[in-house]
């Protein structure tokens, strides 16, 4: 073969095999993956839309709007076609870093795409964006509908707040996406699936630059479900008196509840924050304050922070005494003359009552009498008693986060205190001190047993009809003996101040010792006596006696309710 | 008159061109697709008048025509201010003189190659190297990495059918595989040690001391000059390698090139039903990146069809070198024929994201008037190779 004929092969079969790549190449592509690049170039030409379910409103009892949504603008970005003249105007309008807004619109995988990066700019911003739109490019201005808290503060603990979903939120649950809001505290976390509904699905027709150019009519689109609206039954009238009553104080925690079915009425936690800051996004530095701020403003006191209940919890170890007949209303002990020694320890009355009978001893909060009854009762039937009123553990509420609290048995002080463990530490107990710890609703809860012949209801936010009961046990006797004294307390014992007129109230101060400070003021009452309609249940940090500071307010917040119950029987009848 | 001519290669050019102007309606306007047809009519008539000039004629002006076309990109480099500078512009045209310097290129080369009976020596390859070097360094100051790399295997294929063997080539051009091994050490030492292996052996004196002396220096010098790439350059050569790291930059045209070609599937999406082109996704899409919405439009089906058509039209020009008895025509054709063949599978290659982005239009199909008429000016000279291949 002479040297062109080879030649001519060698080149003609670079040709035919040059153009068997490209043949191979394409059946690969078109063939073999095929449907993958067919799907990507729907997905490029389909965008997927997700409609916002408007979310639910929280109404309070009468179906005022204690969260609901109003219009708020957004600024969204186009990474893609965004110029550096728009980014610095919009650094400096919108009072944020050009990297920072970089930074968000990189959360959009395709630079096409818009991508919010401002939620509730002002009216002010959103002028000053319109007035050179079109010097700008890569940057639209849009409405959507944002959660807002028409009473702030006041209602922070219950309601909680919504918020811009995290990365670990997004991991838990997978039908929810980046920029989505979640409910992050309170009834809005407790109860996300019934508030968010389910958001709706549009198709539309979108080119390179992500605008839309048209619907899809092969799929078809789905409307969103809007959030059931939930009906609470807070009483916001009521919350607002109760703030009022306690402005004097820095730290404070109130529960309101109808002791009959535990309806909540008032749940006020106070330090609070207006959760409509967070609608905006906090910046970084706020949310270290926030976290940071020894009075916890974040925090839920009425369910989360954990006291000694003091006084508060003497009626208890009487009614464990009585339930397990070991003393009866008559029985006395050595009287009080102001200090009772076990061994050389001395454990102080606040002051000397001589000798009582076990309701005067709840009248007057004798802690001697306390004392004896508890180390005469023993540790065993307290804790049995007590444990299943509901101390030491949750009551239940439709809140996140509830805490336990703490009631001490045998084996928790052996595992404290060794066997070490002594008289001393029951005498504490007796008298609601030392290790025991009870929230703020757990005992209003546990006060419920003497208006409900020993049931105990569920506590709910959200207003229902068929409420859970738990049954204690405890005898008709017993009860009724705790309650006669707790009657005895505000009509003319320790806890007068927070009397009412023309209403019998049921009550029982306590005075809390804490190592950080004055003694926290605690008072749990109900009234009217002879058919309860209101628990209140009040503790006000560092404020000194439960008679002297608790009792009054609680007495003003018995008298608020039952002068707007009148009201509340108009509306029944509307 | 005609009767010499083959008619089979002015048919395809023209059955191409015809189909490109169909996909610049589809994938962009009525008015690009008037303004390629005005050019296609040019051309044709371009073509026609061509093939009436014997190839004697187009030895002799060879020079005058590199020449001239080297003063044209010589004139934009200096004058434009418009970057990249890769266009004259004649009130609403505007002339691509690279486009032109392709052309005059094979011809002046097909010139000297022809005068050299044997080509036996690396010496008689100084010149035509200097002619290919000139152009191709002019338009990759321009920048145009894509028109500028195209020289190379015009002047390989052109001297290898002129008659030097393929070892000698290979040794010839070996730095240009160093250069590409010196990104790393160590494939380029190993690189290096095949290299000397393979001289020692061939046991020629001459071989090796150049193929040693010039790889290595090649190999020294490269990073260097990697170094003095444009940035967008680098880049386009990175995001080949890494298409699905960086969506957003370079290989953002690659990826969506592929979903388009890809969605066709057998039959495809039907002519100016693709969704890639008429949404946008696609860059360049009358351009550089037409025969993703081939591949989009027209499926598995038009591709088998366009490249069946590109390989015979290849054929006929390869079957024409070899045939012609006249060794200037015969080399010219073969110049001719490496241009379009290696245009349409860098074009090809680059949209199905089998080879790095670089932006060569596809012969006879993409929008571009220079283009188009300077590859119906090569078509007019091989009809004219055609009427006259009998005479020496």
């Amino acid at each position: 073969m002479d040297e062109s004929a080879l030649k001519f092969r060698i080149i003609r079969n670079v040709i035919f095999l040059l153009a068997a790549i490209v043949i191979l190449w394409s059946i690969k592509l078109q063939l073999f993956e095929g449907q993958k690049y067919f799907r990507l170039s729907e997905e490029n030409r389909i965008r997927k839309k997700y409609v916002e379910a408007p979310r639910g409103k929280i109404l309070d009892r009468h179906g005022i709007e204690i969260a609901n949504t109003r219009p708020g603008f957004y600024v969204s970005v186009v990474r893609a076609t965004i110029d550096t003249n728009t980014l610095h105007n919009l650094s400096r309008i919108l009072d944020m870093e050009v990297s920072t807004i970089i930074e968000k619109s990189k959360i959009e995988k395709n630079p096409y795409n818009l991508v919010k990066i401002a939620h509730d700019i002002s009216y002010e911003q959103l002028s000053l964006i319109e007035e050179s739109i079109e010097a700008f490019s890569g940057i639209e201005v849009g409405v959507e509908p944002l959660r807002n808290y028409p009473y702030g503060e006041l209602l922070f603990h219950q309601i909680g707040y919504v918020g811009e979903i995290t990365s670990e939120e997004l991991e838990k649950d997978g039908s929810y996406f980046i920029g989505d809001y979640i409910g992050k505290m309170g009834l809005e976390q407790y109860y996300e699936n019934i508030l968010r509904g389910t958001p709706g699905v549009e198709y539309v027709e979108v080119d390179a630059r992500g605008k839309e150019v048209g619907q899809i009519t092969e799929k078809r689109s789905v409307p969103p479900i809007p959030g059931e609206d939930l009906r609470t039954a807070i009483d916001i009238v009521l919350t607002e008196s109760v703030a009022v009553y306690l402005e004097p104080f820095e730290r404070a925690a109130c529960v309101c509840l109808n002791p009959r079915d535990g309806a909540i009425k008032v749940l006020y936690s106070k330090p609070g924050f207006d959760p409509n800051l967070f609608t905006h996004g906090l910046q970084r530095i706020q949310w270290d304050i926030l976290h940071k701020d020894p009075s916890a403003p974040m925090y839920n006191r009425a369910t989360m922070s954990c006291y000694p209940p003091g006084s508060t919890f003497k009626p208890f170890i009487a009614l464990a005494a009585l339930d397990a007949k070991i003393i009866t209303d008559s029985k006395r002990f050595e009287p009080c003359f102001g200090e009772y020694r076990l061994g050389r320890r001395p454990f102080k009355c606040w002051k000397p009552h001589g000798s009582l009978n076990l309701t005067d001893a709840i009248i007057y909060s004798c802690d001697i009498y306390f004392y004896q009854l508890g180390s005469y009762t023993g540790i065993d039937t307290i804790y049995e008693r007590t444990n299943r009123i509901g101390f030491g553990k949750k009551t239940g509420i439709d809140l996140p986060n509830e805490k336990d609290g703490i009631l001490p048995d045998r084996k928790w002080l052996e595992k404290h205190y060794g066997h070490n463990w002594t008289r001393g530490h029951i005498f504490n107990l007796s008298i609601g001190q030392g290790d025991i710890l009870v929230t703020p609703v757990q005992l209003a809860c546990a006060y419920t047993i003497f208006v409900n012949e020993g049931k105990i209801p569920i506590p709910h936010i959200i207003e229902k009809n068929d409420t859970t009961y738990f049954t204690t046990g405890m005898s008709h006797d017993a009860l009724e003996t705790v309650r006669t004294a707790l009657a005895g307390v505000v009509a003319r014992g320790t806890g007068t101040l927070a009397r009412v007129p023309n209403t019998e109230v049921c009550g029982k101060t306590g005075t809390s010792q804490n190592p950080h400070g004055e003694d926290h003021s605690l008072f749990v009452g109900f009234a009217p006596a002879s058919d309860p309609e209101i628990l209140v249940c009040l503790v006000v940090e560092n404020a000194g006696h439960g008679g002297s500071i608790a009792a009054p307010i609680a007495g003003k917040i018995i008298r608020a309710y039952l002068s707007s119950s009148n009201n509340d029987t108009l509306f029944a009848h509307e | 008159m005609f009767k010499k001519i083959d008619f089979t290669i002015i048919g395809a050019a023209i059955v191409l061109a015809v189909f490109g102007v169909m996909m610049i309606y589809s994938t962009a306007n009525v008015e690009l697709m008037i303004r390629q047809t005005i050019w296609l009519i040019f051309s044709i008539l371009a073509a026609i008048i061509f093939s009436r000039i014997s190839p004697r004629i187009w030895a002799d002006l060879s020079p005058v025509i590199y020449l001239a076309s080297i003063i044209l990109i010589f004139g934009i480099l200096l004058k434009t201010d418009v970057y990249p500078k890769r266009w004259i512009r004649f009130g609403d045209f505007s002339l691509q003189p690279s486009e032109f310097a392709k052309f005059a290129t094979i011809l002046i080369l097909a010139n000297f190659l022809a005068t050299k009976k044997k080509l036996q020596s690396f010496s008689d390859m100084m010149i035509p190297i200097a002619i290919a070097a000139v152009p191709c360094l002019l338009i990759f100051i321009e920048p145009d990495l894509g028109a500028a790399q195209i020289f190379l295997p015009i002047l390989i294929i052109m001297s290898y059918w002129g008659g030097m063997s393929g070892t000698k080539i290979f040794i010839l051009f070996s730095p240009i595989i160093s250069a590409a091994a010196s990104f790393s050490i160590y494939v380029w030492a190993a690189y290096m040690v095949l290299l000397l292996v393979f001289l020692y052996f061939r046991k020629q004196l001459t071989d090796l001391t150049y193929g040693l002396v010039s790889n290595s220096l090649v190999g020294l010098i490269m990073p260097l000059a990697w170094n003095s790439l444009k940035i967008y350059q680098q880049k386009r050569i990175i995001a080949f390698f890494s298409p699905w790291i960086d969506p957003q930059g370079m290989s953002w045209q690659i990826i969506q090139s592929k979903i388009a070609i890809g969605s066709g599937r057998f039959f495809g999406k039907g002519f100016l039903s693709g969704t890639q082109k008429k949404l946008e996704f696609l860059p360049e899409r009358h351009t550089d990146f037409i025969f993703s919405c081939v591949g989009e439009e027209f499926g598995l089906v038009g591709i088998v069809i366009v490249v069946t058509i590109y390989v015979y039209l290849l054929y006929r020009l390869l079957r024409l070198a070899k045939e012609t008895r006249n060794r200037f025509s015969s080399i010219l054709v073969s110049g001719v024929l490496t241009w379009l063949a290696y245009q349409t599978f860098i074009n090809i290659g680059v949209t199905m994201g089998l080879l790095p982005v670089t932006g060569v239009p596809l012969p006879f199909v993409s929008y571009g008037g220079s283009a188009l008429l300077s590859c119906f000016m090569a078509i007019g000279v091989c009809l004219s190779v055609s009427r006259t291949k009998m005479a020496y």
